[in-house]
């Protein structure tokens, strides 16, 4: 199976405050990875410095075996391959819906208006929005931002895409048409890694899943070792409150 | 009938017939100035504004280190000196200065809008930096997250937006340098102020000129910031925030049908 991301003893420090304890894991091409745990285990963390929003304080993340804390490849480039999508959505308000899908894709990878254009309709339609493309970000709703935020990290066809807590932010009845919309790209085989509190999400859909705590990968495992039969004690005490609650 | 015998009426008027080419040319300098420089001033300013937030990298070598500090520590000088100084001592200075020190004779031109331009850009780069900061910093994780390089972001997603912000403040320069342009009268400049000071010195009519000459002041600015403020509502698009939806079953308040020519919702 092919290798795209490998992270090895990666570790992260706020000044005193070490948020990431040496992390190692690998992504290959395909995989569905939930990342679970409670809040200020790391997870966001983890997510930010693989997208190198947030510098790493040691360790290696290597791309196709290029390590990128050491700038063996260009960042945005990179960027460009490594697709995030975040809790708050964060479109561009200055454009339209169609503009913020067209936009990396001219600029950052140098596409023709035409050929962006139709990719951007493309992924719209795929997530259901092609009928609102001229309108602004502010005058969506919550879900309908982030599914265009989806199509906007699609239009640039990275390899691996980010979710960081996507539908965190979002009403209730919101939740769904954006898990959909996730659950129907992981069957089309993009390689995924997404902080999620959606155990539905991580038990049904994913190929593999993570639980952080305290800085650290606790467990990990297939969604069945870690939903029936986890064997680490904070695993099974933070599945719980989920059971349970 | 002499100039004494006229009521205050008859002496506007008389002004009027034998000045008005000098108050129109007056305040065509006055505008002209106050709108080239407000430009300029915005250039400086965005110029300013924009290496004053930018944070260096961890990556980034002693070098680079320090060139942006003393860069940065250049430019707050001089924000601070050219929003701490009157423009009627700065104009002195650097009218007269110049040809003193370095034998350079400024024209009263050149030496109006260098003025004016740099005080204004002293002001705007404050205003520039705080209209930047308070653009959501997910907008640009949004824009490097894709792949955009920094200054990419900056031009295509960050910059409109603190522009929107700052629309406000650049119309107040706008009308602030209007009226300070007076102060150029100083090195000469024959702006509106100046026209008033010759034909009140002229008649010796200072309360009517003085009349007539705030008017015409009063009509400079205040079409120039309802124009303004016309012009930031075009930036802002319809002012409804209702949610756009094409599903007329969800036709519901706080929803309204979206039109897909338009963009928007009506």
């Amino acid at each position: 199976m092919e290798e795209i991301l490998k992270i090895e003893h990666l570790v992260k420090d706020f000044g005193n405050n070490k948020v990431l304890k040496d992390i190692d894991f690998s992504v290959n091409k395909g995989d569905v990875i939930s990342i679970i745990g409670s809040s200020g285990s790391g997870k966001s963390t983890l997510l930010r410095c693989i997208n190198m929003l947030e510098d790493a304080t040691g360790g290696s993340i290597l791309y196709h075996g290029k390590d990128i804390l050491k700038g063996e490849v260009n960042e945005d480039a990179y960027r460009t391959r490594v697709g995030m999508v975040f809790q708050s959505f964060n479109l561009f308000n200055n454009y339209t819906v169609l503009d913020n899908c067209i936009l990396g894709q001219t600029h950052a990878l140098k596409r023709n208006k035409t050929e962006a254009k139709a990719k951007a309709m493309q992924y719209l339609t795929k997530v259901g929005m092609d009928q609102y493309i001229n309108a602004k970000p502010r005058q969506l709703s919550g879900g309908q931002k982030q599914r265009v935020a989806i199509a906007r990290a699609l239009s640039m066809d990275p390899e691996v895409l980010l979710f960081d807590e996507p539908t965190s932010a979002l009403d209730p009845e919101m939740v769904g048409e954006v898990l959909d919309v996730m659950s129907n790209l992981a069957r089309t085989g993009m390689t995924m890694l997404v902080v999620t509190h959606e155990m539905a999400f991580a038990r049904d859909i994913s190929s593999r899943v993570m639980f952080m705590s305290d800085g650290k990968i606790e467990e990990e495992g297939s969604p069945k070792e870690i939903f029936y039969n986890p064997k680490s004690e904070r695993t099974k005490e933070f599945l719980s409150r989920f059971t349970n609650g | 009938m002499t100039l004494a015998e006229m009521n205050f009426f008859q002496r506007m008027l008389y002004i009027l017939e034998r000045y008005s080419g000098s108050l129109l040319r007056g305040a065509a300098t006055t505008m002209a100035i106050a709108i080239i420089c407000t430009a300029l001033g915005c250039v400086i300013g965005f110029a300013v504004g924009l290496v004053q937030t930018i944070e260096p990298k961890k990556k980034d070598g002693l070098f680079k280190r320090g060139l942006l500090k003393v860069v940065k520590a250049i430019l707050t000088a001089y924000v601070e000196v050219f929003r701490g100084t009157p423009m009627m001592l700065q104009a002195a200075f650097i009218y007269y200065g110049a040809s003193s020190l370095f034998n350079i004779n400024l024209g009263m031109w050149t030496a109006a809008i260098i003025i004016v331009s740099i005080n204004t850009g002293a002001y705007m780069a404050e205003t520039v930096r705080g209209g930047i900061l308070s653009v959501d910093p997910g907008q640009k994780e949004g824009a490097r997250a894709i792949g955009l390089s920094q200054s990419q972001s900056m031009m295509l997603v960050i910059l409109p937006q603190a522009l929107r912000n700052v629309m406000p403040q650049i119309g107040n320069n706008l009308i602030i340098n209007i009226k300070d342009t007076c102060v150029l009268s100083i090195i000469g400049t024959v702006e509106l102020f100046f026209t008033f000071r010759s034909i009140s010195g002229a008649l010796y009519t200072y309360f009517e000129a003085a009349t007539i000459t705030m008017i015409i002041y009063f009509i400079l600015t205040f079409a120039c910031s309802r124009i303004l403020r016309w012009v930031e509502s075009k930036m802002d698009g319809p002012s409804n925030f209702d949610l756009a939806t094409t599903d007329m079953l969800a036709f519901t308040s706080g929803l309204t049908k979206y039109d897909e020519k338009k963009g928007g919702t009506h």
